[in-house]
């Protein structure tokens, strides 16, 4: 799975259509192994990213919204979603910051917006927080506020957390280790 | 998406016009009065389709229309990794039928929808259908399958070659033997590849009877001789063109 999505991205041979359906072939062989044995077990399966993370990224690609939300029919809904939310500005400051050149596809090179990688950057970054918005509306995420200190976000995560399985939030270990 | 419920009676059969999108198709291309034809050719394995299809593109060709032949996991995109997974025995069957709308989609956007666009007569060996039917014998969720694809354009005619089991069987041990997907083996319906053959080959001919009348497929006697189906096909087709009034645009085979 792994080897087409990352031939097709050197070629820079995707279009948004098999783009999205190439990750979502890669999200199913993650769900059926990783996520879906684990959960029957009675783990608590912690996902960095799921299908919201299509949502938003395929539609501000151009893809048909209900589409790709009918397409992820097949997840499991997640007892808990969280969106870690920043406003543009910092997005996209944190994004070049850690990087020293943005990837073609994960600077939106593809869509032919802009052959800045830098301003094609900015623009798709802007309509995928677009969408994520939309998101948190329909399927009501909890969002946290990921402008402020690590400390202060794991504060409210752990207390949402805490909520949902009903147990007692420690603040003290945190404040420790923080 | 998996649904033990064979037959569930709310199915919504995706009907479109000829030439647009089933359902919600690709927003960022559209394709409304492209001036191509898209014709289908669906039939289980063994009933030759790739014999017509060559036929008829001969036929379609002296007579001055482009003509471009696609098919079922040929894209440049998809066909190495599909290849690989099939090898391999790996895959489940939802990862399956994403990575076949993969490779259809790849080729929708590169191959059919450009050709569409210059006025050429796409002949599809084999289409959707033939991934609604093995999805549909893997007990993949109807309604789901139909939705993925909704990208895809609805043919201007579809073709099908029917066949009986028993000379399905014939056919295939003729020609090449039985191998691991074409019997069905991934659903493990027993170790004996010749029973698993006839009984997955079984299903898969009940699928295509329903979806024949679901999508209005011209159905076609293929256990006649090759001629004859050629004859019928050449019939059909040159009916629908002179009613649709799509000229040649003399483009001359190279």
């Amino acid at each position: 799975m792994k080897a087409a999505t990352k031939a097709g991205k050197k070629k820079n041979a995707l279009t948004p259509m098999t783009f999205s359906l190439l990750h979502a072939t890669d999200f199913a062989d993650r769900l059926l192994y990783n996520i879906i044995p684990p959960l029957k077990a009675g783990m608590i399966v912690l996902a960095d990213r799921y299908t919201y993370t299509a949502f938003a990224r395929d539609a501000a690609r151009g893809v048909d919204r209900r589409w790709v939300r009918e397409l992820y029919n097949f997840a499991v809904k997640p007892d808990l979603a969280v969106y870690f939310k920043v406003p543009i500005e910092v997005s996209v400051d944190r994004l070049l910051a850690r990087r020293l050149k943005l990837k073609f596809y994960e600077a939106g090179l593809d869509m032919g917006w802009s052959a800045n990688a830098i301003e094609s950057f900015r623009i798709f970054q802007g309509k995928v927080l677009d969408e994520y918005d939309r998101c948190v509306d329909e399927f009501g995420l909890s969002v946290i506020n990921a402008s402020g200190s690590i400390t202060e976000q794991q504060r409210v995560f752990r207390r949402l957390v805490s909520q949902h399985l009903e147990i007692e939030a420690n603040d003290e270990q945190l404040d420790e280790s923080a | 998406m998996t649904s033990s419920s064979t037959n569930p009676p709310e199915l919504e059969t995706i009907r479109a016009q000829p030439g647009c999108y089933y359902s919600y198709g690709i927003p960022y291309l559209p394709i409304d009065q492209y001036p191509g034809r898209l014709i289908a050719i669906e039939g289980t394995d063994g009933v030759g389709r790739s014999t017509q299809i060559r036929l008829l593109r001969e036929w379609l060709e002296v007579q001055g229309y482009g003509v471009i032949e696609t098919g079922w996991t040929r894209s440049e995109l998809m066909q190495p990794t599909i290849e690989l997974a099939k090898a391999s025995n790996t895959l489940n069957k939802l990862t399956f039928v994403l990575l076949y709308a993969t490779d259809f989609a790849d080729r929708l956007e590169k191959e059919i929808i450009p050709a569409l666009k210059a006025g050429f007569i796409v002949l599809s060996d084999r289409y959707i259908f033939t991934a609604l039917a093995r999805a549909g014998v893997r007990g993949v969720d109807r309604q789901w399958i139909r939705n993925l694809y909704g990208f895809g354009i609805a043919p201007h005619l579809v073709f099908y070659l029917k066949i009986d089991e028993k000379t399905l069987i014939r056919r295939v041990l003729q020609a090449r033997g039985m191998d691991y997907w074409e019997s069905g083996m991934d659903l493990k319906l027993g170790d004996d590849i010749y029973e698993s053959f006839r009984a997955y080959q079984r299903a898969l001919l009940k699928e295509y009877t329903v979806l024949a009348e679901e999508y209005g497929f011209h159905v076609l006697d293929a256990r006649r001789k090759v001629e004859v189906i050629q004859d019928e096909l050449r019939r059909q087709i040159a009916g629908f063109l002179s009613e649709s009034e799509i000229s040649p645009v003399g483009v001359r085979p190279e």
